[in-house]
């Protein structure tokens, strides 16, 4: 296993200086499945922005510490973040279709990289679309508004947007919490069936979930990293009480 | 008990709803319907290809004042819209951290109610006068400065309606803010810009007050923009002051011609972005 991302004493602040993550260690691993769970407000999801520098878009935020990515603390001011985003790729909790046809919708980021060639994005989009198991479902109308599409094959298509430019990692923020259980099922198999080509850290609130498709586990309350291991030990015998009540739902 | 009560309120409601629209609804169709009738005898090929005749000679037209019309609306736009939108571009997307903004904001929607005269008295102070002459960009610039803050204001809502997430999900992917709001943002809004743009036009096609002090009027066909120029508005208010009838018969149908000429570009404006959109 090779360490992906390395978290050295981070600590976030939004506007006025609310101490958000409190002193976050962690280590992910290449090509795993890393899932973040808590209850509300624990700060999952903060963390997760902080891979992408999300939180730069909105004024105030601060960050403390490091996180180390292919040698590069990604937190310092001299961080390329157009570089940096699209190493690491984001699919966000509602599904987020640009308003166009669904093949532009993938063709985006590759034309932001410069590709021009019309034969190499239809091949790279029409490759990206059967990454994320989509491909049979929009075939025939790959020219129309990505609107049209179902809820769930919506995620999927912001799926293949984010694998159709190659990422190193993918950030998931709660990818199925607004689909139904079909639909989750397929994400998640999708989820599996990108282990051992892309890293991925997922958030979610579903504790099965991250149970089923994550290697690793990490446990946040109240802005801490109380516990994080491999998920078999998480869910099977976890170190700390506050992890056996809140995977055992006693509380969250 | 309740419940019928409230079965009897909303019926209330929904008859007044249905009253007060139903009288916005007649007042527009007798309007339209008036000026269609006096407007219809009066549309013939002279009214459009021929040049004002001296009162009491047959086959006078208007076509000095079509093409000055269309030219005053055409630089008007130039000016106005380019100038909107991307004002509006900047207080809904980088204008969102200064205090300033609030105040663009808000001075524009004080500018969208102020009349229309006082914009032309304005531009009459600062280039009729100092030039000593009327002109067609005189009356451009009035009709375009008028423009700017309904096409500011709307490009504004417009962009803030887009939901940030759509703009979150372009950034992940690495794209620079220029590209986010170019092939992204404008994306989601162009009905509601576009709508906002042609409203904008709308509006001063139908002025007359602000040309009156600018491009004042012309008898003869002109393209010369640095001369006073002949408007539709500005014909249609002589005209129908005037004493003849074929004056009053041609204002009838100059009137036709701006409101079939708006109704024209809502629904080109409509298709257009209908045949983009199309599923």
């Amino acid at each position: 296993m090779t360490p992906e991302i390395e978290v050295k004493n981070l600590n976030f602040y939004y506007t006025g200086g609310v101490h958000i993550l409190k002193n976050i260690n962690m280590i992910v691993y290449k090509n795993q499945v890393t899932a973040l769970i808590g209850p509300s407000g624990c700060g999952k999801t903060t963390l997760l922005r902080c891979f992408n520098r999300m939180h730069d878009l909105y004024a105030g935020n601060k960050y403390d510490g490091e996180i180390i990515f292919q040698g590069q603390n990604i937190l310092s001011k001299e961080t390329d973040l157009i570089a940096l985003r699209s190493k690491i790729g984001m699919v966000f909790q509602k599904p987020t279709p640009f308003p166009m046809t669904i093949f532009e919708n993938i063709a985006y980021g590759l034309k932001l990289r410069g590709i021009k060639n019309k034969g190499e994005l239809k091949s790279r989009v029409e490759k990206a679309l059967k990454d994320a198991v989509l491909w049979e479902e929009v075939k025939d109308k790959i020219n129309t508004n990505a609107f049209g599409l179902s809820g769930g094959q919506q995620q999927r298509l912001c799926i293949a947007r984010a694998l159709a430019v190659e990422p190193e990692i993918i950030l998931f923020d709660e990818p199925t919490s607004a689909l139904d259980p079909i639909s989750t099922g397929k994400i998640e198999e999708l989820i599996i069936s990108l282990k051992g080509r892309i890293t991925i850290i997922i958030v979610t609130h579903n504790m099965q979930q991250a149970a089923r498709i994550s290697d690793w586990t990490g446990f946040m309350m109240l802005g801490e990293l109380i516990e994080y291991d491999k998920t078999d030990k998480i869910f099977t015998v976890p170190s700390n009480k506050l992890t056996e009540d809140y995977i055992t739902g006693r509380f969250g | 008990m309740i419940l019928k009560k409230r079965k009897i309120t909303s019926s209330i409601a929904l008859f007044v709803c249905f009253l007060t629209a139903l009288w916005g609804i007649f007042w527009l169709s007798f309007i339209i319907i008036d000026v269609l009738r006096h407007g219809i005898t009066a549309i013939t090929p002279s009214l459009f290809f021929n040049d004002p005749a001296p009162p009491g000679e047959e086959g006078g037209g208007l076509r000095n004042a079509f093409i000055g019309h269309l030219l005053i609306t055409i630089f008007a736009t130039l000016i106005g819209v380019p100038i909107g939108v991307l004002g509006g571009t900047f207080l809904a997307e980088y204008g969102r951290k200064y205090n300033i903004s609030k105040v663009i904001s808000t001075l524009a929607d004080i500018m969208v109610s102020v009349p229309a005269i006082i914009i032309g008295a304005f531009i009459y102070a600062i280039i009729v006068k100092p030039l000593g002459h009327f002109s067609g960009w005189a009356g451009s610039i009035a009709l375009g400065i008028i423009m700017i803050p309904t096409v500011l204001r709307t490009t504004e809502n417009m962009l803030s309606l887009i939901p940030w997430t759509l703009r979150e999900a372009a950034f992940a992917l690495g794209a620079p803010y220029y590209k986010v709001i170019i092939q992204v943002v404008y994306r989601g809004a162009a009905t509601g810009i576009l709508t906002g743009i042609i409203l904008a036009i709308a509006r001063v096609t139908g002025e007359a007050a602000p040309l009156l002090f600018t491009a004042f009027n012309n008898n003869y066909f002109s393209l010369d923009m640095s001369q006073p120029i002949a408007s539709l508005t500005v014909t249609i208010f002589q005209y129908a002051m005037g004493p003849y009838e074929e004056w009053h018969a041609q204002a009838w149908g100059a009137a036709l011609m701006i409101t079939v000429f708006i109704l024209f570009a809502t629904i080109t404006g409509r298709l257009l972005i209908k045949r983009r959109y199309k599923d």
